[in-house]
């Protein structure tokens, strides 16, 4: 597991807020170069075309979204406070008192205000709204005006580290556990020749998917399996909520998902004993897969997930084996299609 | 003010009752010839002579613990159940923090605002829904990792930032064990009494005793309190604001402080142009509070640095209100000396 730890801490040592991703897309364009000539598109979407030998077969596209949640300046007040809405689906409940890094002209430490309990009037499960929360800089307005350029995206603070046994915590594991798993399935395969394979690494998935809808449009593959988290077990949650840490890679099932794909995806694990669950979705997915499906003339697809707990947080947890798995059956799906 | 003593001080765990690793710390940063007694509370009692024997026996006071929370239980799917001591629950939730002697690294989980309904999602849940994951799969697991009684610390290191600002966990009150440690490096007019007490943020437990065995004439407490100086919270409600130098408080939650005591003290600051300032709300505490009652009543000031974010992860103060706390204790100190 050691790998995929060293790779998922260099990917989450760097920001990439949804429409920033500029520096996430420089640290994972370093990785996917051993492989693939990586190129970059107008939305920010990173595409990596898999130079090993080539086989026959379909025109596979892997996709993990490189973007992550955030939060975007939108007002420097007198007193030097920075004003913030959010990037994605923001969880407002874990903001209070949390270190940021602001992203301005320069990159600087910030807090996130907390208001105190002598203000609270009592009531401690009040949560504010992210627009009456403020950053601290700690510089005067006409300096933190200055310094931050309104549109400035802020990342929360926590770096990279493993827990106990085999599980790791950051604060954009949300996705860059996908654009991991990819990277360490490039490596599996290496020096093999596969069927053409294009790896994406897209823009702006938080905030609606834009990056893999274009992309899915202009490289038009034959077939796209999307790799992004899922809702790991943890206490407050039904057992049909969430999918344990550690039980392997989840195996999307839903009406926009191609079957056969999901079923290929099922054997293979199967035969190569991959450890897997099912995850059954009713409708939308929630990733890329949404919009890769109906991109262009329509693109059969698949999606691999890992459990992750404390979604969208700072704190976000998952369990390195299940990135294993997905990285392996990743592999083990582009070295079926090579053969046929 | 000393920042790498400051980075030491903060650095180490010191949640109430296990305030060890800070005592340590200072005993090792004091200088040789003072004199320095661990009461039976862990209440360290510093004494160093000066150039002649005070008129009054003055106790200067900072507290040697900060906030954070006990494991008191593991579930069977390994997950630690704690009880937190001295915080408001939105300040750690979500949050990294460090558990045990050997600060294993843990988080304060939450479910994800995608699975709750839109009220949930702007609701902090419930204290005892809460709980830390440190990784391990199952109770077993913890076990061989964790016991309760732990003690859990938040996660912040000291930083600078902004226009001379510094965050981090445990300034309050480790910025003004700071002062007193290095007002302890000085030669100095009188012999001089210190203690770093335990136990402050579970109700003043450490200083109750400690005034007593030190049974001073006045006393003085060195500390942080809130500042509220932010967007959307005006007039009386900022009770005191960052920049605005030492706070002087005439009364707190704990405390009535002497009349007389707070117009000396601001004619002091007045006097030697320290900035000085006074909370414009009652609310907070200090060890003041216990200090007061002790024996037949001791006249006690507090003097504080405003720190934004008390008793999180984050709190920010400033470097030149911290200047203006020392400068302005000395003065009080040397004043209630010779009183």
């Amino acid at each position: 597991m050691d790998r995929i730890a060293d790779i998922l801490a260099a990917l989450c040592r760097v920001e990439g807020v949804s429409g920033a991703e500029d520096a996430a897309a420089e640290a994972a364009s370093i990785f996917l170069e051993q492989s693939s000539a990586v190129q970059t598109d107008r939305l920010g979407n990173v595409l990596g075309f898999r130079t090993g030998g080539q086989t026959g077969g379909p025109r596979i596209l892997l996709d993990a979204h490189l973007d992550q949640i955030g939060l975007i300046v939108t007002a420097v007040t007198e007193e030097g406070f920075l004003r913030v809405g959010a990037c994605g689906h923001m969880d407002a409940r874990v903001l209070a008192a949390q270190e940021v890094i602001v992203h301005g002209s320069q990159p600087l430490l910030g807090v996130i205000s907390s208001v105190p309990p002598h203000l609270a009037k009592g009531d401690e499960s009040a949560c504010p709204d992210i627009r009456d929360l403020c950053v601290d800089i700690g510089f005067s307005g006409e300096r933190a005006a200055a310094l931050v350029p309104l549109g400035s995206r802020v990342t929360l603070l926590t770096d990279p580290m493993r827990l106990a046994a085999r599980r790791f915590t950051g604060a954009a594991l949300d996705n860059r556990a996908g654009v991991a798993a990819i990277l360490r399935c490039l490596e599996f395969l290496d020096g093999e020749a596969t069927c053409p394979l294009t790896v994406l690494f897209s823009a702006q998935e938080e905030t609606g998917g834009s990056g893999a809808a274009a992309a899915g449009f202009s490289m038009a593959p034959d077939e796209a399996i999307a790799v992004d988290v899922s809702f790991g077990q943890a206490p407050g949650l039904a057992p049909e909520e969430a999918a344990p840490l550690g039980c392997g890679t989840l195996i999307g099932w839903s009406p926009v998902l191609s079957r056969d794909l999901s079923l290929r995806l099922e054997e293979l694990a199967q035969t190569e004993r991959i450890p897997f669950r099912r995850e059954v979705m009713g409708g939308r997915t929630g990733t890329n897969a949404d919009r890769l499906q109906v991109a262009g003339t329509g693109i059969p697809c698949g999606l691999l997930s890992i459990p992750l707990r404390n979604m969208h947080t700072g704190i976000e947890v998952l369990d390195l084996a299940d990135s294993e798995a997905t990285a392996k059956l990743l592999a083990a799906y582009v070295r079926d299609k090579s053969r046929r | 003010m000393n920042s790498d003593w400051l980075r030491k001080l903060c650095a180490v765990g010191g949640v109430s009752g296990q305030e060890d690793a800070v005592r340590d710390i200072l005993l090792s940063l004091l200088p040789p010839e003072a004199e320095t007694q661990t009461d039976g509370l862990g209440n360290l009692i510093v004494r160093k002579k000066g150039a002649a024997r005070p008129k009054n026996t003055v106790m200067l006071c900072a507290h040697m613990d900060e906030v954070g929370m006990l494991v008191t239980y593991i579930s069977s799917d390994g997950m630690l159940k704690f009880s937190a001591i001295g915080m408001d629950r939105k300040a750690y939730l979500g949050k990294r923090v460090a558990v045990g002697c050997q600060a294993l690294p843990g988080v304060v989980g939450v479910t994800p605002v995608h699975l709750l309904s839109d009220d949930k999602q702007k609701t902090i849940p419930a204290a005892h829904t809460l709980y830390i994951d440190i990784g391990a799969a199952d109770r077993e697991a913890a076990e061989a990792l964790v016991q309760p009684g732990d003690a859990v610390q938040l996660t912040g290191d000291l930083a600078s930032f902004g226009d001379g600002c510094w965050k981090g966990k445990a300034l309050d009150d480790r910025m003004g064990c700071l002062l007193l440690l290095e007002l302890l490096q000085e030669d100095l007019p009188y012999d001089i009494c210190v203690v770093f007490t335990v136990q402050e943020e579970v109700g003043l437990r450490g200083a109750k005793a400690a005034a007593f065995s030190v049974d001073p004439a006045y006393a003085v407490v060195v500390e942080t309190t809130t500042a509220a100086d932010l967007p959307d919270i005006s007039g009386a409600e900022r009770v005191c604001r960052l920049g605005g130098g030492a706070v002087v408080s005439f009364m707190d939650k704990g405390t009535i402080y002497p009349f007389a005591l707070y117009r000396s003290a601001m004619a002091l600051a007045a006097q030697h142009g320290i900035p000085v300032q006074t909370k414009s709300l009652v609310a907070g505490g200090n060890d003041a509070g216990a200090i007061h009652q002790s024996r037949g009543g001791v006249p006690t000031l507090a003097i504080s640095v405003p720190c934004r974010y008390l008793h999180s992860p984050a709190c920010v103060a400033k470097e030149a209100d911290w200047a203006a706390v020392a400068a302005l204790t000395r003065l009080v100190w040397e004043d209630f000396c010779q009183q």
